[in-house]
Order: structure tokens, then C-alpha cells, then sequence
């Protein structure tokens, strides 16, 4: 068997092509911040001229941005993002290490919560399809898609935390009650995307000939669907997850604004509206790093569930 | 379950319960929303509001604020002043002490103070020092900071020359520019000792700032509170969740559109008083059609009902404006010529319009440009609207992204009407009316009048009720020369939860928790 080693092989293309690919992020991002127009250090309230020459001095502002580009891309190099700019007792690695665990516990919860209901739901609509159970999940998983959580988490609030005061309204500390509106709220639409894909895969693998094959040997359904059906049907869900993955282990804006919880995601739009240079760079090049992680070991459990795509030579 | 079995779990059930009980009345914890996330802990790095208020609880300058939020003495015993002004010196407390145990002495404010005007070390509230002598010399680099007005006459007493008299002077002894500064704290801010009632035991960015008494603060004796726990909370709405979920005692303030339902609701907690700001239009004179033509700019200001804007738009208590000096400062809360009522300023609007060489079929547009935000659309779409019907007035709306819409504004080459404002540094006229000076930078309407740069001028060489009639002559000269077309004052809004004890409403909307308690029911 090649496959083992042909995996390898294009595992070490893959990751051969994330250098070029991150110099790009890092290149456009670099100067699509500095082209925007205002500065970190403006504000109402003008700083007197020697302060601020003294403060883009000390952040080198005042070198010409093609010296600045390389400083930083040697910054990178050494993992170093810089201090931030809005922040300042904080660099914005202390940032990026403070609020990632907060944002890869929120959004990995909710998304196996995602993953394990959305696919039950999804199977069973799909294995009912066109009754009553059929349509009534498939319709709660389009008003899932439909109603955007900024209205559902307030709702989910104001049911669970201020009229029925079960859990608390808001805020981190690393407490269960805590976690469990954001998750929620987070969870909901992926269960209805993950179900809606669940349900149509599924029932495509179910009127394949190698499962027509199965039923005719006389194996339970359940046996079918488990040993047979469901590794091929998941593809989709596989694919769409690792994408997924890295925008909800990111933090997400309105999540964190509404729960007020300490996580990555408003540093992508505070960072930006601040013109905090080095915190806007350090969050997307973290969340790019991300997401070609992702891609990358959805592309290795692709392989694993479709014997059609083994990257071995002989295919 | 037999009888006696029952009894003993019921016993035990009461006795837990009392336990429990006993130890929340032991444990007095306030909580408090404080807006957005603190920029910085360093008392010279710190800018926005929420770590102003952070550094107030935490340290304390030569002088600090009462529960009116008045300044009193801090650090500071007592002091004299020269009978010219100029002069200020200060006697130490014997117990000021950091929270490691050392001395608060007169060396620390000096090394405060010099770092603070350094342009090396970059403070950002450096301004507020400029009256002492020699401040605006070292800002510039011109001379070296051993040159400041400030020295240690000994370990417990601090002099301070000024340049000239400056009325607000003890507001700025009270603001975290001019406190101590601890050989520990000059750089990292998160590991300084502080001086202040609390320390901060525990930090999260972004989620909680946990406050503990400091056992060495002089006052340690007189404060209720066993900890303050603050909550950073950007969204306000989130707030008011965590508000009636109890979780929060203090709230920072209430989400726009949400006052009447508050009154009607929590009108027990909801808390509106007059602040230190004023909103208004600025105008710039530099362009055609405003430049010298003061009579297109009156019309403009009388053709807006600023009743119906504060009833409507903005809705929690804000007061209508025709000066930009707020009430309770002592500056003059009218200060237009012509008032009347709406229909009478509508009328008089429009002769000035005439007067100004405009009529309905022949009337400028007008760009109207303000930072993106609910509540400014709104205000702007209303104003172009009062125009439009008063006047006949065409108005662009420009909307901007904070960053662009400051600089825009301090260019002064894009704007032609443009949302103006100012939230005071120090509770004085003058905060508000040194901005219209003609060399001030901030001067965004690019007003210049000599005799009000004139009044100004004299006002600081006066002091007392003649200060004052100078000060109202030169907002009255403002006013009718009408750079910026004044529409409310700003109006400070917290919930306080009605157990909280000692919070007491005042224009600088200054609340120390070292004065606050909570009655046992509210916690």
C-alpha cells in the first residue's frame, strides 16, 4: 500500500504552500491598514506634535513603510506580533494567548454540540425522509439558518437569565453557567447547517448501489447506516466544518459583545476601528495560520473516510 | 423517613441556610459596570474614561474627590497658596502609604510629575499640566525636565510654582496625571505598587477587574466594602442584562432609547444628572457659505427645536442648549440674543436667512458630516429635516468612521457643518471656551476673534465674580458670532440598585467606591 506515504507526500506540499500563502496575507493586510486613512494615536483630543512624534518614533511610524514591512515581516519570523497599540499595558501576544483559550472553548463546544445533534438530526430526517418528522426538523433547522443570533441571544437572556434567573446574563469566568447561553446561541445555526447537510448526503448514500448492496445481504438498517452509510455521508459535513471551525474558534463579534466575553473575536473589529496596527496583523495572521490548519486536517480525514481520494501515486 | 430523622434534616437545612446567610452579610462586594475596557493601568498612558475612573480608585494625587465629587485633600494634608497664586505648597499625610508598605513622599510626585512632561516618556493627558511653570518648555523639548515648577522642599513637603493663576487647579492635583509615581511603576503599569484605597487583586482583560482594600490606604478604617469587582462591558445593552439578571449594582449607563421604559421600570435605580459636556454642530468659517456671514449661521441654529431633538432623539433628560457652557458651572445657560418660542425662532430664522442673501428657491446645501452611530444619524436626519422645512435647506448627510471623522474634522478642509462636542477635563467655563481661542488646536470651526481671544485673556488674570462676568461676556460673544450651533447638554446615566448606599449624583460623575456600602438585602 502507497496511500500511507502518498499522504505524507501531500501533506508536505500543503504545508510548503502556506508560506506563500501567509506572505500574502501578511503583505495585503499589512498595508491595507496603514492605507486606511486616520492613526492609532488619533483621538478627540489632539496629542501635543513633540508627543507624537515621540510615540510614532517608539512604535517606528515614522520609517518609510517599506522598512517598517520588513521589520515586522522579521517580527513574525520570531512569533514576536508587538504590543498593541490601544491596549497598551499589553502586547498583543498576552492579547492572543488571554482570549484564544476563552473563544476555543466557546466555539469548540458549541460546535461538537453542533456536530452531534445536527448529524443526529439530520440522519433521522433523512432516514423518515418526507413524513412529519422530516419537515418539522427540516423546518427548525431553516428557522435556526433564518433567525440571526443577535436576536436570539437576547431572547435566550432575557428567558433564562433575567425572567427565569437560572443562568447568569453575561460575563466570563470559567464556570459551566457561563458557557451555556453562548454555546447555545453559537450552536444553533451550525446544527442547522450541519443537519440540513447531514440530511441530503445521507440521502444520497442511501440510494447508492453498494447500500442497496448491503440491504440485500440482509443487514439491519441500523448496521447499514452505521457501517456503511454514514462514513460516506458525513463528506460534506467534514468539508464544511473545517472552515466552520476556525471562524467559531475565532470568537465571534456579536457573541462576545452581547455575553460580554473576554474572547478573540472583537479584537478583529475593535482592532481595526482603533487602527491598532499590530493587533488587527497579529488576530488574522493567527486566524489565517488557523484556518489553513483546519483545511489541512480536513483534507487528512477526507482521505481517511473516501478511499476515492487516497493521494497515493497509482491514482 | 422517620420523625426524628426529618426533624435533624430540617434543623440542619435552617442552620445551613443561616450559615450561608451570615457569611453573604460578611462579605460586602459591590459590582460595577465601567464601559469599555481600560487602555492602560499607567497613570500616564491612560486616556479614555473607564481607566481614568480605574486610576482613581487605585491611587490617589496630592489632592482626591469626596463623595460630591468635589476635590478634597489626598495625599496632600493641607496646603497654601500664594496670595498671588502662583505658589502652591503641600504638606504630606504622615500615613500615605503605597501597597507595599513604602512612604508616599514629595519625591514621587516630582518623579511623577517630570516623567509625565517628558516628551520621552509620551504622557497622554500631558496638557492638563501646561499652567506649571516651565511644563509647556519641556513638552516642546526646549528644556530638560529637572526644569519643571515642581520640588521636594523635604520627604513631606511639595512645591509647586505656576505660570499663572489657574482657577481649576486643584481638579488637575485630583486627575491620575499628577499622581505619585513609584520607582516599581514606571513602566509596567500591571505590576506597580499603587496608593490608592484598592488594589487590583486580579485581572481579565475584557471580562472582570477585581478590587481589593489596601491595607496600607490611610483611610483603610473607613471603607465599607470587603471588594469591588468591575465589569468591562462595551455593549450597553449587554449591561442592562447583567443589571436585571443582579448582577450588577452599577451600571455605567443605559442603552439610547431605553429611558422611558427605564423610568417606568427601574425608576428607583435609574440615576440622570447633569454632566460636564455639551453637544453641539460645529461650522467650519473657512468656507463659503459660513464665512462672514454670520446671519446664515444664526438662521441655521434658530431654525433647530432643540426641544423636540432632546425629547425625541435623545430622551433621557438632556437639557435643550443655546450656550455650550452646561449649567452648574457658572457660566450663563442662555446665551443667545433671541429666544422666544418655536414659531417666533422659526420667523426670525428665516428673516436672518434673508438678511443673509438666501430664500427658500435660492438656498445653499449643506454638508452635515458626523462619526457613524445610531443616535447621530438620527440627530442629523432630524436637524436636515428642521432645516429643510424651516428654510428650505438641502442638506448632505456624511456619514464617517470615527478615525476618518476626527481628522477630517482637525484638517478643517472637508467640513463644512459637522457634529462637534466636548466632555470637560476639568469643571470649569473655561475647559469649554479655551477651545474657541484662535491659536487653540482643537479650534475645529476655525473661529478667530480678537476680542474674544482678548476676554479670554483677561479672564485669567482675574478672579472671583469678575472672572466669571468675563467668561459669560466672552460666551456671549461666541454666541452670537456663532461658530457652532449649540443643541444639548449631556446629561451623566447610571441604574444604581436601591441598596447601594453613599452614591451621590454630581456634574463630574465622579463615584469613588471607597464612599459606597450596600444595605444586606441588596446583595
Amino acid at each position: 500500500m502507497m496511500h500511507e506515504h502518498g499522504i505524507l507526500r501531500h501533506a508536505a506540499q500543503r504545508l510548503l504552500g502556506v508560506l506563500p500563502t501567509m506572505l500574502l496575507l501578511i503583505t495585503v493586510v499589512f498595508f491595507l491598514v496603514r492605507v486606511a486613512p486616520g492613526g492609532p494615536f488619533d483621538s478627540e483630543k489632539a496629542l501635543p506634535p513633540e508627543i507624537q512624534a515621540n510615540l510614532e518614533a517608539k512604535y517606528h511610524l515614522d520609517e518609510p513603510l517599506i522598512q517598517q514591512y520588513f521589520r515586522y515581516l522579521g517580527q513574525i519570523l520570531v512569533l514576536d506580533f508587538g504590543p498593541s497599540f490601544q491596549y497598551k499595558d499589553w502586547t498583543v501576544n498576552e492579547l492572543i494567548a488571554e482570549g484564544f483559550p476563552v473563544s476555543l472553548t466557546v466555539g469548540g463546544l458549541a460546535m461538537v454540540l453542533a456536530f452531534l445533534v445536527g448529524t443526529m438530526i439530520g440522519i433521522t430526517a433523512a432516514m423518515k425522509q418526507n413524513t412529519p418528522v422530516d419537515y418539522s426538523t427540516m423546518g427548525f433547522a431553516m428557522l435556526g439558518i433564518s433567525i440571526p443570533n443577535f436576536v436570539v441571544a437576547p431572547l435566550l437572556i432575557l428567558v433564562f437569565a433575567v425572567y427565569a434567573g437560572w443562568l447568569p446574563a453575561g460575563g466570563w469566568d470559567w464556570s459551566v453557567q457561563r458557557m451555556v447561553l453562548p454555546v447555545i446561541t453559537l450552536a444553533l445555526p451550525m446544527i442547522a447547517y450541519v443537519a440540513r447537510l447531514t440530511r441530503g448526503s445521507m440521502i444520497e448514500v442511501l440510494h447508492s448501489n453498494f447500500i442497496r448492496t448491503a440491504r440485500a445481504k440482509g443487514l439491519p438498517e441500523k448496521t447499514v447506516i452505521r457501517r456503511h452509510a454514514l462514513k460516506p455521508a458525513m463528506l460534506p459535513v467534514i468539508s464544511f466544518m473545517g472552515p466552520a471551525t476556525a471562524g467559531l474558534i475565532t470568537g465571534s463579534v456579536v457573541i462576545e459583545r452581547i455575553y460580554a466575553i473576554p474572547g478573540l473575536g472583537s479584537y478583529f473589529v475593535t482592532g481595526a476601528l482603533n487602527r491598532d496596527y499590530t493587533l488587527v496583523m497579529g488576530v488574522v495572521i493567527f486566524y489565517g495560520l488557523l484556518i489553513i490548519l483546519l483545511n489541512f486536517i480536513v483534507d487528512l480525514l477526507y482521505a481517511w473516510l473516501n478511499p476515492k481520494i487516497r493521494y497515493d501515486e497509482e491514482y | 423517613m422517620t420523625r426524628p430523622f426529618q426533624k435533624i434534616m430540617r434543623c440542619t437545612t435552617v442552620l445551613l441556610i443561616f450559615m450561608v446567610s451570615v457569611v453573604s452579610v460578611e462579605a460586602q462586594v459591590l459590582r460595577r459596570g465601567i464601559g469599555p475596557e481600560p487602555d492602560s493601568l499607567h497613570i500616564h498612558q491612560a486616556q479614555g474614561l473607564s481607566a481614568i475612573h480605574l486610576l482613581r480608585e487605585t491611587r490617589e494625587g496630592l489632592l482626591t474627590f469626596d463623595a460630591q465629587g468635589e476635590p478634597v485633600a489626598g495625599v496632600a494634608q493641607s496646603w497654601k497658596v500664594s496670595d498671588d497664586g502662583l505658589t502652591w505648597t503641600f504638606i504630606l499625610r504622615e500615613d500615605a502609604r503605597w501597597s507595599n508598605g513604602d512612604a508616599v513622599t514629595a519625591a514621587h510626585f516630582v518623579a511623577g510629575w517630570r516623567r509625565a512632561v517628558d516628551p520621552q516618556s509620551q504622557a497622554r493627558t500631558a496638557n492638563l499640566l501646561s499652567p506649571v511653570e516651565g511644563a509647556q518648555q519641556v513638552m516642546s523639548g526646549e528644556q530638560d525636565p529637572e526644569s519643571l515648577g515642581i520640588s521636594a522642599l523635604d520627604p513631606q513637603t511639595v512645591q509647586v510654582r505656576l505660570q499663572r493663576a489657574t482657577p481649576w487647579f486643584e481638579e488637575i492635583l485630583a486627575h491620575p496625571v499628577t499622581y505619585p509615581m513609584h520607582e516599581l511603576g514606571s513602566e509596567d503599569a500591571r505590576q506597580a505598587p499603587v496608593n490608592g484605597a484598592f488594589f487590583i487583586s486580579d485581572t481579565t482583560p475584557h471580562a472582570q477587574i477585581s478590587l481589593r482594600p489596601n491595607p496600607y490606604f490611610h483611610s483603610r478604617d473607613s471603607l465599607a466594602l470587603d471588594a469591588v469587582e468591575l465589569y468591562p462591558i462595551e455593549d450597553p445593552s449587554a449591561e442592562l442584562s447583567r443589571y436585571r439578571a443582579g448582577e450588577l449594582h452599577i451600571t455605567e449607563t443605559i442603552p439610547p432609547g431605553r429611558f422611558e421604559w427605564l423610568a417606568d421600570h427601574h425608576g428607583d435605580a435609574l440615576r440622570v444628572s447633569p454632566y460636564l459636556g455639551s453637544f453641539w454642530l460645529g461650522i467650519n468659517l473657512s468656507r463659503a457659505p459660513f464665512r462672514d456671514n454670520p446671519d446664515l449661521r444664526r438662521a441655521l441654529s434658530l431654525a433647530i427645536d432643540r426641544d423636540v431633538l432632546v425629547r425625541v432623539i435623545t430622551g433621557a433628560g438632556e437639557l435643550p442648549a443655546w450656550g455650550i457652557v452646561p449649567p452648574g458651572l457658572g457660566g450663563s445657560h442662555w446665551t443667545f440674543d433671541f429666544m422666544g418660542n418655536a414659531d417666533q425662532r422659526a420667523i426670525e430664522a428665516r428673516r436672518l436667512f434673508k438678511n443673509a442673501g438666501f430664500s427658500r428657491n435660492n438656498a445653499p446645501r449643506i454638508e452635515l458630516r458626523y462619526n457613524s452611530s445610531g443616535q447621530h444619524r438620527r440627530m442629523a436626519v432630524a436637524v436636515a429635516a428642521m432645516w429643510k422645512q424651516v428654510l428650505g435647506v438641502a442638506t448632505t448627510l456624511i456619514n464617517e468612521e470615527w478615525k476618518v471623522f476626527v481628522n477630517n474634522r482637525r484638517q478643517r478642509v472637508l467640513t463644512e457643518v459637522f457634529r462637534g462636542g466636548w466632555i470637560a477635563d476639568y469643571a470649569d467655563p473655561a475647559s469649554f471656551l479655551d477651545l474657541f481661542r484662535s491659536d487653540e488646536p482643537l479650534n475645529w470651526s476655525a473661529y478667530a476673534n480678537p476680542d474674544f481671544d482678548e476676554l479670554m485673556e483677561q479672564s485669567t488674570k482675574l478672579a472671583g465674580v469678575e472672572r466669571d462676568i468675563a467668561l459669560m461676556k466672552a460666551e456671549r460673544l461666541l454666541m452670537s458670532d456663532m461658530p457652532v450651533i449649540p443643541l444639548y447638554y449631556y446629561v451623566s446615566r447610571h441604574l444604581v440598585a436601591p441598596g447601594v448606599k453613599g452614591f451621590v449624583d454630581n456634574v463630574r460623575d465622579i463615584h469613588l467606591s471607597r464612599y459606597l456600602d450596600i444595605e444586606t438585602e441588596a446583595q
